[in-house]
Order: structure tokens, then C-alpha cells, then sequence
């Protein structure tokens, strides 16, 4: 029975010895679990990819590589013509769809956040697109748009050829992605909108303020941090658009991603090597853009949790 | 500290966000195909390679083997594995069936993530016929030289050329593919591709596969090959893709879309668009698999379609692009001689028969054609046969995709009026060399 309490008891004695420990140490000793996770599950497969990254595997001989330091990033990123317009298509996808998602999610926020019948009903029905997989909603656009008599082409009347010409096939799928997660957003903002204390609005309304100045001076700043979560969950995200382009045009007709250029040239083509860095390239862009927004609008979202 | 821990905090997420998105690259892979050929006549030679003796498969260890295939969506796979386990299974030997998704690119991906591991898991593995180059080249597959070359006469000759690579041959082929002209009761039967094109004007268009996917990679090399034309040169280390013979049958689907014998959309299309635009029946021809006989053949169509073998190119030959699937085996498999045995009961006079009876897909050998049975099921069974025999394979070459890649991407781009078809081939000549370059 002793044994069992003893067994039982373990955390005690750790407890009482930790008041010898600094809390600096104690607090590593709490972290290392997940940090270790973390170096497991998220360190290990991008430390594997740059090793990758700096050679060159052999297509033609099991097993043959060659040490080639950094010319992948140069030969198939850099310099490499179809690279560089995959990152342009890339960026012109991540602005415009987080831009608008942004938008009209909000709009979706503020419409959802009213008290009025059918509020639950409503809020159930704006989160389908959400709901749906990216596979799936992709394959629907596709139907959709499919030429000559698919359902746009019959409900406008026209013929056009909408997945296998230059802006259309970008700008379909920049709509596909708006549509999806626009409700993600909406999601974010209205749990934002929900924690800003109703009285805050009726104190500004008996000092006068028009709906316009209290959805500005009032709404805006408070639901800023929420804002930019979603901003960065998104930009995020869109960055590493994969699954809609490789669907809905296998990443041609100029709406090649940095995605869908390295998952060709890693598993397509088996080039591991040169794959492996278009990847990591990705992963820096990434990173920069992360780096910005706390560098420049970071700053906020650190005030903000502080008060 | 606040600010440091929402620095980590933001590296963790960059770090997970972006570690989730290279492993899903590194997961999926592509060939994407549904169907190919490949054949012998590569300079290229695997040596090292595991042998697998034709005797291997007579009274092997007994056991179970795993048999890998793509998803079953007809039920052929579990027919063949249950009749193999009700023919064996009294003497100890059984078969398991695997399934992989139902994309190509999937299969393959899931067969080389299992052979990078060298596990065992998979012996035999339904192989598309353009994988075999690439495949043994990794030695990842038994060289079944000794068995094949012992029942070659068995089978019909161009499905055995789909696993021939570097003079050894890699598996036992399974059931094959070839496409066909089909068109509409009352239409012509089309002697040359010069007059499906100015009959399809009259009829409203031919529909086939023409975006930027494998699929086009065959629908262009079977006007290319019956044009006299070739991908690579004699000793496979040259593009020979930019020549007067290419450029002519790239020139008449150029011109087909331009003065509209086909519909701007086939640019956009891959075999389900083909099919919907077909069965809506505002088609004169369609250019599809075999599978289409039976798909489009019992809707709306039913009894006013047939199937022809492709036409011959005005002024050239004919050809046909093979597709279609083959049994290779593991070379990390625990019981080889078993796997063997599997392959060999797969391409069994009663399985072939009961293959195309039952499941619509092509028989690797010729006595099947010519069962009264069959015959009457599949009325189209002469014409799959000579189709069959005119077949030419896709290049062979560890590289294939590259090479699939540059044709079909430029091919659609002259298509779709991006590119001229000299400024396409010239650009997919260039790109075809720099892919041979390779390491």
C-alpha cells in the first residue's frame, strides 16, 4: 500500500524538489515536451528538405546523388523562368483573394453578429463553403465552368473556353478560394465582434456617434487583433495555394503556384534535389511575410493582448 | 519575453504550415495518366537486378500475398483475387487485395513510398504501362525475364513491349487499352484522320482530350507516330520531337480548332468532358478509350454509335497509343515465386475472357478475341484486336514525365493559339533535351 501511495505520490516529491530549481529552468523543463514535438514533427521534415535541397538525386541510377550546394535554388528558382512566374502568379492569387476575403468576410461578420430570427440559421448556412473539402469545391467549379455547355456558359449565353485562357483561369480561381474561406474569416471576425462589450456602443451612441463613426472608431480598432489573425492565418494559407489550381487546371494557363511547381518537379518528376529547394524557397518567402507583418503591424497585435 | 515567445510562437506556425505543405508535395506524385504504353528500343540498361526464375512459380512457399492495385471501382480486382484464392486457397496459397486511390499519380506515389521504405508490402502491384522504365531503373522491381521470354508467344506483342526496358523484361501484363474513333450511325467510316477532321466540321465537331494532362501526350503522338513522326531519336538520346511529320499532325489539330471541326473547349478537356460533350450528342466523332464503348454506348447513344480503330494520316501509316496495366512484382517481396504465380493466373486464358466479359477491359492475349463468347458480348472485339496489334508505345525513359510534360504543355499551347505550332515543338524540342541531360 505504501508502494502505491508512493507511486501514486511521484509528482510531489518533484514539486517539492522544484522549489530548488530556478523558475527559468523550471519553465524549460515545462516547454521541452512540445518543443521537442515541435523539433520532431515541424524542424526535422524542413532540416530534411534543405539537406535535400543541396544535392542532386539521379533519375536514371538507384540510388546515385551528388553534393551541388545551393545551384537548385539558382537553376530551377531564381533563374528559372517558369519559377518566377509561378511565384508572380502567386502573389497576384494571395492579394486579391486575401484582400477580398477580408471584405466580404467581414461584411459576413457584422451581418451574422445582429440579433435577428433566423441569426442561427444563417450562420450555419454561410459556413457550407467552408465546410466543403477544397478537392470537392474544386471539382464543382470545374462543372461549372466546364465549355462550352456548362452551367455559366449556358446561363450567360456565351462559349467561352473559361479554364484554358490566360486571366479567366486565374481569376476562377481566385473566385473558387473567395468563396470557400470567406466564411473562415467570417467565422474569426465574429468571435472578435462577440467579445467587444455592448456597452462601449451604447455609450458612444449617447454621445452621438453616427453607425458609420462607431463601426470605425469603435469596431474597427477593437476587432484589429482578429483582423490580423486572420490576415495571417490567410496570406498564410494562400501562399501555399495548392489543391484548387492543380484541380481546377493542373497548374497551367498561367495559374502555376509555388505549390504546384515544386509538387511537380519533386514527385512528378522525381527531381528531389531541385524540388526540395523550389520548397524551401517557398518556405522563405513564407517566413519574410510572416517577418513583415509582426515587424510592421506586429507591433499592434503586442499592444493589443498587453491592455 | 512577450516579444520572444511571439516571435517562437510565429516560426512555430511558419514551421508547421510550411512542413505540412512540403510532405503533402513529397505524398502525392504524378504520372498522371490513366492509361499508356511503353516499349523496348531504349539504349538504356538496368543491370544488377534480381532474377526471378520461370520455375519460381511452381510449388512456391505457401502463403498470402498482397496484390496492390488502384481503387476497384469495377470490382476486376476482387474477381481476380477471389478466383485465384477459390482455385489456390485448398493448397495453401492466397492472395490479398490492397486498394489505392483512384488516381494514377496516387497508385504511383503509394507503390514508391513502399519501395523507398523496402517494404514488402505490396508483391504484386498493377502497374500503368508507363511506369516500367522508371520503376526497374530504381531496381525496385524482379527482372521476370526467364518467364516471360518462356510464354511470349502467348501473348500479343505490343502489351509485352509495355514491360520491356534496357533488353529485360519487368512484368506480365495484365489487360490493355487502345483508343478509338467513335462516331455516330450514319457517319462515314473514317479512313484517314485528314477526313475525320473535315467530316467533324460537317457534324458538329470531334471531341477529344486536349488539356494540358498525359492524356494529350498520347492524343497528339497517335497523329504524330501514324504521321511517320518520333519523340526521340534512334538511340534514345536525342529530341527528334521538332520534325516535318510532328509538325504536320500538330498542324491539323491546330487547324481542326481554328476552322472549327473541333470545339475551342477540347483545349480544356480531359476523358469525363469528353464523354459528357460526346453523349450530349452534338458531336460527330469523339477520339476516347476503350471504356467509352461502354460508358456512352448504354445512355442516350445506345445502338447509335460505333467504334473504329484510329485512321490512317494521309500520305503515312496508322498508329495507335497502348495503355493499359501490367503485374510487376516487388523485389521486396517474401514469396516472389507465389507473386509469380499470381501474375500468371491474371493472364490466364479463362481470367482474360472473364476480364473483358465481365469488365470491359482489353485482353493481353490474342485466343481471347476470337472466343465465341466474347464475340458476341463485345461486338467491337475485331476491331480492339487489330487496334491492339497497330499499337505503339510512349517513349521509354526514366524521364518520361519530363518528356510527357513538355509535349503536353506546349501541344496545348499551340492548341489554344498561345504558340505557334513551330514556335511549340521548337519549345518542346528544347525542353525534351534538357530533360535527357538529367542526372
Amino acid at each position: 500500500m505504501a508502494t502505491v501511495a508512493n507511486q501514486v505520490g511521484t509528482p510531489a516529491p518533484t514539486r517539492q524538489r522544484s522549489k530548488g530549481l530556478s523558475e527559468k529552468r523550471l519553465a524549460v523543463l515545462m516547454v521541452s515536451p512540445s518543443m521537442i514535438l515541435i523539433a520532431l514533427v515541424a524542424a526535422w521534415p524542413v532540416i530534411y528538405a534543405i539537406w535535400l535541397s543541396l544535392h542532386q538525386y539521379s533519375v536514371r541510377v538507384a540510388g546515385l546523388s551528388r553534393w551541388v550546394g545551393v545551384d537548385n535554388y539558382w537553376t530551377s528558382g531564381l533563374s528559372n523562368p517558369d519559377w518566377r512566374s509561378a511565384l508572380y502568379h502567386t502573389l497576384i492569387f494571395t492579394v486579391i483573394s486575401v484582400s477580398l476575403e477580408v471584405v466580404i468576410g467581414l461584411g459576413m461578420a457584422l451581418a451574422m453578429h445582429r440579433a435577428f430570427r433566423g441569426q442561427g440559421l444563417l450562420r450555419t448556412v454561410v459556413l457550407v463553403p467552408w465546410a466543403v473539402l477544397t478537392v470537392v469545391t474544386a471539382v464543382m467549379w470545374r462543372t461549372m465552368f466546364v465549355s462550352p455547355y456548362g452551367f455559366v456558359n449556358t446561363v450567360l449565353g456565351t462559349h467561352t473556353v473559361w479554364l484554358g485562357q490566360e486571366p479567366y483561369a486565374l481569376i476562377i480561381i481566385i473566385l473558387a478560394d473567395v468563396w470557400k474561406t470567406s466564411p473562415f474569416i467570417a467565422l474569426l471576425l465574429l468571435a472578435g465582434l462577440q467579445i467587444i462589450p455592448g456597452d462601449i456602443y451604447e455609450a458612444a451612441k449617447v454621445d452621438g456617434a453616427t453607425a458609420w463613426q462607431r463601426f470605425v472608431r469603435i469596431t474597427l480598432p477593437l476587432l484589429k487583433p482578429a483582423i490580423l489573425v486572420a490576415l495571417i492565418f490567410r496570406t498564410l494559407d494562400a501562399l501555399r495555394i495548392f489543391d484548387l489550381p492543380y484541380v481546377l487546371t493542373q497548374g497551367t494557363v498561367g495559374t502555376s503556384t509555388l505549390s504546384t511547381i515544386s509538387q511537380q518537379t519533386f514527385a512528378t518528376n522525381r527531381l528531389y534535389g531541385e524540388g526540395s529547394a523550389q520548397a524551401i524557397l517557398a518556405f522563405i518567402i513564407v517566413m519574410i511575410v510572416s517577418f513583415a507583418y509582426i515587424r510592421f503591424i506586429g507591433g499592434n497585435i503586442r499592444g493589443m493582448t498587453a491592455e | 519575453m512577450r516579444r520572444g515567445l511571439g516571435v517562437a510562437f510565429l516560426c512555430a506556425i511558419v514551421l508547421a504550415v510550411t512542413a505540412c505543405g512540403s510532405s503533402g508535395s513529397s505524398s502525392s506524385s504524378g504520372g498522371s495518366s490513366s492509361s499508356g504504353g511503353s516499349s523496348s528500343g531504349s539504349s538504356a540498361s538496368v543491370s544488377g537486378a534480381k532474377v526471378l526464375p520461370a520455375s519460381a512459380l511452381n510449388n512456391p512457399p505457401k502463403g498470402t500475398i498482397t496484390y496492390c492495385t488502384g481503387k476497384d471501382t469495377t470490382g476486376a480486382a476482387h474477381y481476380v483475387v477471389s478466383q485465384f484464392n477459390a482455385a489456390y486457397g485448398s493448397q495453401g496459397y492466397h492472395a490479398n487485395l490492397v486498394e489505392f486511390p483512384a488516381s494514377a499519380d496516387q497508385q504511383r506515389a503509394q507503390f514508391i513510398q513502399r519501395q523507398q521504405a523496402k517494404s514488402g508490402s505490396c508483391d504484386v502491384f498493377s502497374s500503368d504501362v508507363i511506369w516500367t522504365a522508371e520503376f526497374s531503373s530504381q531496381k525496385w522491381l524482379y527482372d521476370l525475364t526467364p518467364y516471360v521470354t518462356a510464354n511470349a508467344s502467348k501473348f500479343i506483342a505490343a502489351p509485352l513491349q509495355t514491360v520491356h526496358y534496357g533488353g529485360k523484361y519487368w512484368g506480365v501484363p495484365q489487360t490493355s487499352d487502345a483508343a478509338f474513333i467513335y462516331y455516330k450511325t450514319g457517319e462515314a467510316v473514317p479512313s484517314t484522320w485528314q477526313q475525320v477532321y473535315t467530316d467533324a466540321k460537317k457534324t458538329g465537331g470531334i471531341v477529344y482530350q486536349g488539356a494540358p494532362y498525359e492524356g494529350l501526350t498520347c492524343d497528339f503522338l497517335e497523329l504524330a507516330f501514324a504521321a511517320g513522326g518520333q519523340v526521340l531519336s534512334a538511340d534514345g538520346k536525342k529530341s527528334a520531337i521538332n520534325s516535318p511529320q510532328n509538325l504536320a499532325a500538330l498542324e491539323l489539330m491546330v487547324n481542326g480548332i481554328k476552322n472549327g471541326s473541333a470545339p475551342q473547349s477540347v483545349t480544356t478537356y480531359m476523358e469525363p468532358e469528353t464523354d459528357q460533350a460526346f453523349s450530349s450528342g452534338k458531336y460527330g466523332y469523339m477520339r476516347n478509350w476503350t471504356y467509352a464503348y461502354a460508358a456512352d454506348g448504354t445512355g442516350s447513344l445506345k445502338g447509335k454509335i460505333h467504334a473504329a480503330p484510329l485512321p490512317t494520316f494521309a500520305g503515312a501509316g496508322k498508329a495507335s497509343i497502348l495503355g493499359g496495366h501490367n503485374s510487376v512484382i516487388s523485389v521486396y517481396s517474401k514469396d516472389p515465386g507465389l507473386a509469380l504465380k499470381f501474375a500468371d493466373f491474371f493472364a490466364s486464358p479463362a481470367q482474360q475472357k472473364a476480364q473483358i466479359l465481365k469488365f470491359s477491359l482489353a485482353a493481353v492475349i490474342p485466343s481471347v478475341y476470337k472466343d465465341p463468347d466474347v464475340l458476341k458480348a463485345v461486338p467491337y472485339a475485331p476491331q480492339l484486336l487489330q487496334a491492339l496489334t497497330q499499337a505503339k508505345a510512349r517513349p521509354v525513359s526514366p524521364v518520361y514525365p519530363q518528356i510527357s510534360q513538355a509535349i503536353y504543355t506546349n501541344v496545348n499551347n499551340a492548341l489554344a493559339g498561345r504558340e505557334s505550332p513551330q514556335a511549340a515543338l521548337k519549345a518542346a524540342d528544347s525542353q525534351i533535351n534538357s530533360a535527357l541531360s538529367t542526372f
